[in-house]
């Protein structure tokens, strides 16, 4: 018996040295090359792996650096960059992301904010079209107030009151106060994650069940869901900060400008690199392009390269001294 | 007759300590009618908090701010974590150089040669199914990191575990370690481990490094404490060294359980897999990760069961080489006709004509032979990469039947019943009022004398003691509210996997088909990444308690029902024959004879299935639950790792709390 182990033990080790041996000279060719890494960071959703794609490719094709993505969990992404294990993440929600941007940027200076992506976020409640469809009044607030609304949203946990789906818990939301300002008779229950959000609202969706929550546009969802917003009182970037100090929101979220981060360091380590993923800056439209692409069953690679072969007069600026 | 012993020997104990428990719940009583019709008792104090979490987030902040210029991670850590980042790197970029038969026919060689013919071919179709769904590449990533995390694992285990069982001081040190690190949910270590080792593999291997080494650590140490004493007696009179004894009589000896701790060792790293995507490590964790943002359930099912597939593989691998004695192996192979005697030898090379090592080591030189044979001629028919068009995309029809699954399993007709009423159900006339009696009608000092009472009639004085201390040491977390509404959610679970398990282990049992028909099942559910039901859970039973109830109710399934049917099969077949005799109906059997003498095994069973529950708290907090979970989730996602921490430790007492009662009531 403990011979057969011994082997199995030996197979494996050798594997393994002859692994490090087989793979040597690549890793010296790596190492050789003038230009230092570029760690880029990519989340979990689909248009952050996107702009993430598009960037690696002009660094590659323009710049002449390697490039490696690496798959990141946004919260541990903050964590890697003040540490330099990576360089850049490009799209950040400061809607969700508050804490951090307070510790890590302003205060503490360890991640330095890379200036707007040029997306626009927006924040907002939504419900199916079908639910919309067979009550005009509910696409606003007024027709959620009616009496008789909330109880079409009704789960068994919140009891006699409508149930508003919110967002996971790292993600900015003012909805029960607005919800209690707004004199709606409706309850919030959180979600732990945007998979349990988007797993609910799917359900309901198939179901054709009413169902009102909390999403965010751009989203490569909605190419697949026909959503319908839910407007609700508007008021200016001011007055929504004045309202959020008082703890009396009763207005719609105000716009996320979408944000990029960096490794502090990597302005000297790799100064055009630095200049490029600074001047990266592209619109919503752009992205939502893409997302149709990947909707069509491209990859995101190839996505980012059609667009990219497109779009050169977009791109152009970027690289600019 | 151990339950006739065992009341006798109550009935020797001191009158005080049979009281003890009466009298704990006859206070608690006192005090649940002071609560009710008195002074209401209020909440914890505030003023008992143990105060950990600014500390513990200013320690975060400090080291976030100093990390890039500290010494201590300039030229430790990070050179460290370097290191292993590169030999991980070059091991993973290797199993993708090889080409694809290549590792096929390597992994079929060693299954031939450590289980006979039909492991080797097992190993191929294991392999054949992460390249069939399209997820070589991923796979190749996942085992180099699974090989490097069991290694680590093991290096560190063995010896602690050699350790504890040569002193037993060593082992009482090591034991509630050892709990902590079974107990505590990665989720609340995932951050500090990236702090301190940066991301990527390192960060993963350390994750699954902590959570993999106990069973490594107390197999080695049971094994060879059960070597038996004339052996080792015997190994002493003889002369040998300490040394001699350890590797010639002892080690030899616990092989077995040591073995098994392997085995172990291997499943518990690979259910780390899934969280390791979230620090960077890629592989087959990143895929399901990704298709479960986008509820793409297909996807993410094709990588669960390819990390199923790679724990099938190892687990087979491992095993086989625990039971084998493998000259009985290869005589079967060779008995069956699968292999022609000696022809292997005969055809590959002049076998006499080599040197003795060679001859000695030969199925492993020979297999290395076989590799490169097999590499050198793909390499020249171009057979690198996984063939694309060999795809069973399983992702369609899995979609599919999810999507029908939620259009008429939620309501079945006009039944009124179905997956959406079972859940309302649930919730509220079951989940709703045990929480209320927990959280709202009962005071907490009335909860932490009833739970002492509890501890002192199962296991006496101090496990009273110990049990009242748990429940404050809870409040003292500032984590009583999130205890409670876990602890219901448990009881819950538990209820329900009991309720299930117990009747399917009774059948699987009495019925070789049921048995046949259920073990492949329960393997499934026991290696599958939790995540992957995530979203199909809350598909069909909307958002809240619920589903985090039934995620942990069919992970907790399988050990309760391996033990409850091994229990029943392990009664003594002379009682069974003696029953039978006195003209038993096969009803009585099972209810006088059976039931009884295998209820050790039932409570050893829930006991487990208990811990597994526990250890689905997060996964439950994800798909909308309240209590501990969720504050580990909150914390994290908010940048509070105190409050992470914090948790994660009611966790861990919970656990230990809840282990602890059963264990005392199985002994019983």
């Amino acid at each position: 018996m403990l011979r057969s182990l011994r082997i199995v033990v030996w197979v494996v080790g050798l594997l393994f040295v002859a692994g490090c041996a087989g793979s040597l000279p690549a890793a010296v060719e790596g190492g050789g090359d003038e230009k230092p890494l570029i760690r880029l960071i990519a989340n979990t959703w689909p248009a952050s792996e996107l702009n993430v794609n598009v960037a690696a490719i002009l660094l590659r094709d323009q710049l002449g650096y390697p490039v490696e993505i690496i798959d990141l969990d946004e919260q541990a992404q903050w964590d890697a960059l003040a540490a330099g294990d990576a360089d850049a993440s490009l799209e950040v929600w400061p809607s969700g992301h508050g804490e951090r941007m307070a510790q890590y940027i302003d205060e503490q200076k360890v991640v330095e904010n890379g200036g707007e992506l040029g997306v626009v976020g927006k924040i907002a409640w939504y419900t199916p079209q079908y639910v919309v469809d067979t009550n005009p009044a509910l696409a606003s607030w007024e027709g959620l107030a009616a009496a008789e609304a909330a109880g079409q949203f009704v789960t068994a946990e919140t009891g006699e009151k409508g149930t508003f789906f919110a967002g996971p818990l790292g993600w900015t939301q003012y909805d029960q106060q607005i919800i209690d300002n707004l004199g709606l008779n409706f309850q919030v229950i959180n979600t732990a994650s945007e998979e349990a959000l988007l797993a609910q609202m799917d359900s309901k969706y198939q179901r054709q069940e009413p169902v009102l929550f909390y999403f965010y546009t751009p989203h490569a969802v909605f190419t697949r869901y026909d959503l319908a917003e839910v407007t609700l009182p508007t008021c200016t970037q001011e007055e929504h900060a004045a309202k959020v100090a008082d703890g009396a929101v009763d207005c719609a979220y105000p716009d996320d400008r979408l944000i990029k981060i960096f490794n502090p360091k990597l302005q000297q380590s790799a100064p055009d690199a630095y200049a490029l993923l600074k001047k990266f800056n592209y619109t919503t439209d752009d992205q939502i392009e893409m997302l149709g692409m990947l909707d069509q069953g491209m990859a995101v690679a190839e996505a980012a390269q059609a667009w990219v072969d497109a779009h050169s007069d977009v791109w152009q600026s970027w690289l600019a001294e | 007759m151990s339950m006739l012993r065992s009341s006798l020997l109550r009935r020797g104990e001191p009158a005080w300590q049979r009281r003890l428990p009466v009298g704990l719940a006859a206070l608690a009583a006192l005090l649940l009618l002071y609560h009710l019709f008195g002074q209401s008792l209020g909440e914890f104090p505030v003023a008992w908090n143990l105060q950990l979490r600014e500390p513990l987030d200013a320690f975060k902040k400090w080291l976030v701010g100093s990390r890039s210029m500290n010494p201590l991670f300039l030229y430790g850590f990070d050179p460290l974590s370097g290191g292993v980042e590169w030999v991980i790197r070059r091991a993973e970029e290797f199993l993708l150089w090889l080409p694809w038969p290549t590792v096929g026919s390597v992994l079929f060689w060693v299954g031939l040669r450590v289980g006979g013919v039909q492991l080797g071919l097992l190993a191929i179709g294991c392999l054949g199914f992460m390249g069939g769904v399209g997820l070589w590449d991923a796979s190749m990533q996942t085992l180099a990191l699974m090989v490097a995390s069991v290694s680590i694992a093991l290096l560190v285990g063995i010896p602690l575990g050699i350790w504890s069982a040569h002193s037993d001081r060593g082992e009482a040190a090591l034991r509630p370690l050892l709990d902590g690190m079974q107990t505590l949910p990665a989720f609340v270590y995932l951050i500090p481990v990236v702090l301190f080792f940066g991301i990527g593999r390192v960060p993963a291997v350390i994750a699954a490094v902590i959570y993999a080494i106990p069973p490594a650590v107390r197999l080695t140490s049971l094994g060879l404490r059960q070597v038996s004493e004339e052996v080792v007696e015997a190994g002493r009179a003889f002369g040998s060294t300490p040394r001699q004894l350890l590797y010639k009589v002892e080690i030899p000896q616990a092989l077995p359980s040591i073995l098994a701790g392997v085995n172990q060792t291997i499943m518990m790293a690979l259910s780390i897999v899934v969280i390791a995507a979230l620090v960077g490590a890629g592989g087959l964790g990143t895929v399901v990760l990704k298709s479960l943002r986008q509820l793409k359930v297909g996807e993410a099912l094709e990588g669960g069961l390819a990390i199923v597939a790679l724990a099938i593989l190892l687990d087979r691998l491992t095993a086989a080489v625990r039971r084998g004695d493998e000259a009985g192996r290869g005589a079967a192979a060779v008995r069956r006709g699968w292999v022609p005697e000696g022809a292997v030898k005969r055809l590959m090379f002049g076998w006499r004509a080599l040197p003795s090592s060679v001859r000695r080591h030969g199925w492993l030189w020979g297999g290395l032979l076989w590799g490169s044979a097999v590499s050198a001629l793909c390499w020249a028919l171009g057979w690198v990469d996984f063939p694309k068009e060999w795809n069973l995309s399983l992702a369609g029809p899995v979609d599919a039947a999810v999507r029908w699954a939620q259009l008429h399993l939620y309501r079945i007709g006009e039944s009124g019943f179905g997956t959406g009423p079972v859940s309302d159900f649930m919730s509220l006339y079951i989940l709703a009022p045990l929480r209320q009696l927990f959280a709202e009608l009962l005071p907490w000092p009335a909860l932490v004398l009833l739970a002492a009472a509890a501890g002192a009639a199962v296991g006496g004085g101090w496990l009273g003691l110990a049990s009242g201390s748990s429940l404050l040491l809870l409040g003292a977390l500032g984590m009583w509210q999130g205890a409670i509404d876990t602890f219901t959610q448990v009881v819950v679970a538990v209820l329900h996997v009991s309720v299930i398990g117990i009747p399917l282990g009774i059948w699987a049992a009495r019925s070789p088909w049921v048995d046949r028909l259920l073990r492949p099942l329960l393997d499934l559910l026991q290696t599958i990444p939790t995540f992957v039901y995530l979203v199909p859970v809350i598909m069909l039973f909307n958002l809240g308690r619920v589903p985090g109830v039934i995620a942990s109710v069919l992970y907790a399934l399988p050990p309760l029902i391996r033990l409850t049917r091994l229990g029943i099969r392990q009664v003594d077949e002379t009682a069974v024959e003696a029953a039978t005799a006195f003209g038993s109906t096969p009803h009585q059997l099972l209810t006088k004879v059976q039931l009884p003498l295998a209820l050790p095994q039932i409570l050893l069973g829930v006991n487990q299935a208990i811990m597994m529950v526990l250890s689905m708290v997060v996964v439950a907090g994800m798909v909308g639950a309240q209590g501990l979970g969720l504050e580990v989730v909150d914390g994290m996602q908010n940048n509070r790792m105190g409050q992470s921490v914090e948790a994660g430790l009611a966790i861990v007492v919970l656990a230990v709390l809840l282990d602890r009662l059963t264990q005392a009531l199985a002994r019983r």
